[in-house]
């Protein structure tokens, strides 16, 4: 449904995309993750058509995306990175406008998800706060119910229960078969949703892989409080690889061996345990050093 | 065009379109309605024959006061107006591309199945409408006032319109290259600065040009050089010819300008 083939843009040397390819078929979640100016919103712009490639294309259910912006959009839902209204609106009136300009009349749909999300609309946009606009938002990517969605970051600005309504719809939305592409910085959020992955880092994808394989070579890091230095030796003598904190504290690295750790705990007096975020560069280099392993 | 947005970007822009109206309807109803004192007054002519020529020419005077129709070209059309109407279609045809482009919501209207082109001739035409707007209130404000405020002093209806037809496509063509700046440009106050720029030099230009007749030469350069109210509304310019060259001119700038906004790359 959606396709990138060998697209490139340059902005500077470092910096712009660079030969990237990858695919995502009909019915497919896609989660496109990577650091701050990875070059994820850039690509996103190819695929609205509102950047020319310098080379390579981007297409959209066959449709080239630069030349067939327009038509592409009858079908698509886009939520932008950034979200900046027309002034002077409610988001009622926002949205009713996009309807509107799509010539769409049914407004079942968009109710329906201003209900989910409990939104005012008729505040106006300039009052609403950064999660309120990014609902508003949602709404208007969603309320054609497209058969392709582009969503740039779209978690972001939402409390963890909207972020869990709006995961549920994206769940909700792969029952119906819908093509979906969402850029994240959160490993979590697109572990939940996806059933692929692209790793894109200084405008090259790095990673391109099914979500169980990535899932399964996962590697966690938990932060380990005990009581005793008896139950600190105890963890540093197990084959888990461990790294000393501070006083009992530690950290325990897991990769596809939860069994192991969670016996290895049952035998010590836990006081605190919790998991330590992980950088998503970590993810992946440990990624490619567990499969140079396998080989 | 897309009506839906048409009729959003009129609403919004309403408020600010209306105190133009406003202004430009209200003055030139109080200056026709002073017009028969300043008529009467002994020596008016006489004060304006001591100026320098320059001076007369600049002031837009340079008969002196003969009739309704000098005056209200000289002072309201060849000052004012102008002023109102510079300002309106630099600001507009800023806010109605590069703005949006720059803050990020232009994005939305494309995510519509509206083309670029489509976008792009819907916020012309807001432009246009604008200021077709703000001449025609002035238009009628004017035949109004002339009618039923005073007494005993004619105005030549139609030559009067002939003036607000030229006005009108003069203005087109500013709006046309300003619309063409907002258009290529992501920094909204880039574009304003462009535009603003190029139409004050074409303004001081035109100022300078009027001077004397060394710097006659300066009118080539300037769009102003054919908005001349007083010629205009006593028919002593080529109405017709100048009227069809201006509305080319704006009809291509608004071409080329919706031509570079389809191919260009936009930061949305
Ligand atoms: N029009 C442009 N001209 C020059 N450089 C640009 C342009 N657009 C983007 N860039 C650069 O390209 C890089 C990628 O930007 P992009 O917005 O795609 O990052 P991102 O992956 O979406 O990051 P984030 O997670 O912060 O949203 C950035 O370094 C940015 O500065
Ligand atoms: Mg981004």
């Amino acid at each position: 449904m959606i396709q990138v083939k060998g697209l490139s843009k340059r902005f500077t040397d470092k910096k712009g995309l660079f030969d990237l390819n990858f695919e995502v078929k009909k019915g497919e979640v896609f989660g496109y993750i990577g650091p701050n100016g990875a070059g994820k919103s850039t690509t996103i712009r190819h695929l609205m058509g509102f950047v020319k490639p310098d080379s390579g294309y981007s297409s959209i259910d066959g449709m080239d995306c630069w030349k067939n912006a327009a038509r592409i959009q009858e079908k698509t839902g886009y939520l932008p990175g950034e979200i900046v209204f027309l002034e002077g609106m409610t988001g009622l009136g926002f949205l009713s406008l996009v309807q509107k300009m799509r010539k769409q009349e049914c407004i079942k749909r968009r109710d329906e998800l201003i209900e989910r999300f409990q939104l005012d609309v008729n505040s106006p946009i300039r009052k609403m706060s950064k999660g309120m606009k990014q609902k508003v938002g949602i709404i208007a990517a969603f309320m054609h119910s497209p058969q392709v969605l582009i969503l740039d970051e779209p978690t972001s600005g939402l409390d963890p229960l909207m972020q869990r309504v709006f995961i549920d719809l994206i769940l909700e939305e792969k029952q119906n078969n819908k093509t979906i592409l969402m850029s994240s910085h959160s490993f979590q959020e697109i572990e939940r949703t996806c059933d692929s992955a692209g790793i894109i880092k200084d405008g090259k994808l790095v990673a391109l892989e099914d979500m169980h394989l990535l899932r399964r070579v996962q590697r966690r890091v938990f932060e380990v409080k005990v009581k005793s230095e008896g139950d600190m030796e105890q963890i540093i003598q197990s084959p888990l690889v461990t790294e000393v904190k501070g006083a009992r504290t530690i950290h325990v690295t897991v990769q596809g061996n939860d069994q192991e750790f969670v016996q290895l705990l049952s035998r010590c007096d836990v006081q605190h345990i919790d998991t330590r975020p992980q950088d998503l560069e970590d993810i992946f280099m440990h990624y490619y050093d567990r499969r140079e392993v396998e080989k | 065009m897309s009506l839906p947005l048409y009729l959003a970007m009129m609403k919004n822009h309403g408020k600010m379109l209306g105190g133009f109206i406003y202004g430009a309807s209200a003055y030139i109803v109080l200056i026709i309605w002073i017009y028969p004192s300043i008529a009467d007054m002994k020596g008016f002519n006489e004060m304006i024959a001591a100026l320098p020529e320059g001076m007369r020419k600049l002031i837009g005077m340079e008969n002196g006061i003969n009739s309704l129709s000098d005056y209200i070209a000289g002072e309201f059309y060849g000052m004012l107006l102008l002023i109102i109407l510079m300002v309106y279609v630099i600001l507009t045809s800023t806010r109605v591309m590069a703005r949006l482009v720059d803050q990020g919501s232009m994005a939305y209207l494309l995510a519509t199945p509206n083309s670029r082109v489509k976008v792009a001739i819907t916020q012309a035409a807001v432009l246009l409408t604008g200021l077709a707007l703000i001449v025609g209130f002035t238009t009628l404000s004017g035949i109004a006032a002339s009618e039923w405020l005073i007494d005993g002093y004619q105005l030549d209806v139609p030559s009067f319109i002939t003036l607000n037809l030229l006005t009108f496509l003069v203005f087109s063509s500013i709006a046309g290259y300003c619309f063409f700046i907002s258009s290529v440009n992501n920094d909204e106050k880039k574009a304003l600065g462009i535009s603003a720029g190029i139409t004050l030099l074409f303004y001081m230009l035109n100022m300078a040009g009027k001077l004397s007749e060394k710097t006659e030469w300066m009118l080539n350069f300037t769009i102003f050089k054919w908005y001349d109210p007083i010629k205009m509304i006593n028919n002593e310019t080529e109405a017709l010819w100048i009227g069809c060259a201006l509305g080319i001119l704006t009809f291509l700038l608004f071409m080329l300008s919706v031509a570079a906004f389809k191919k260009r790359n936009l930061p949305l």
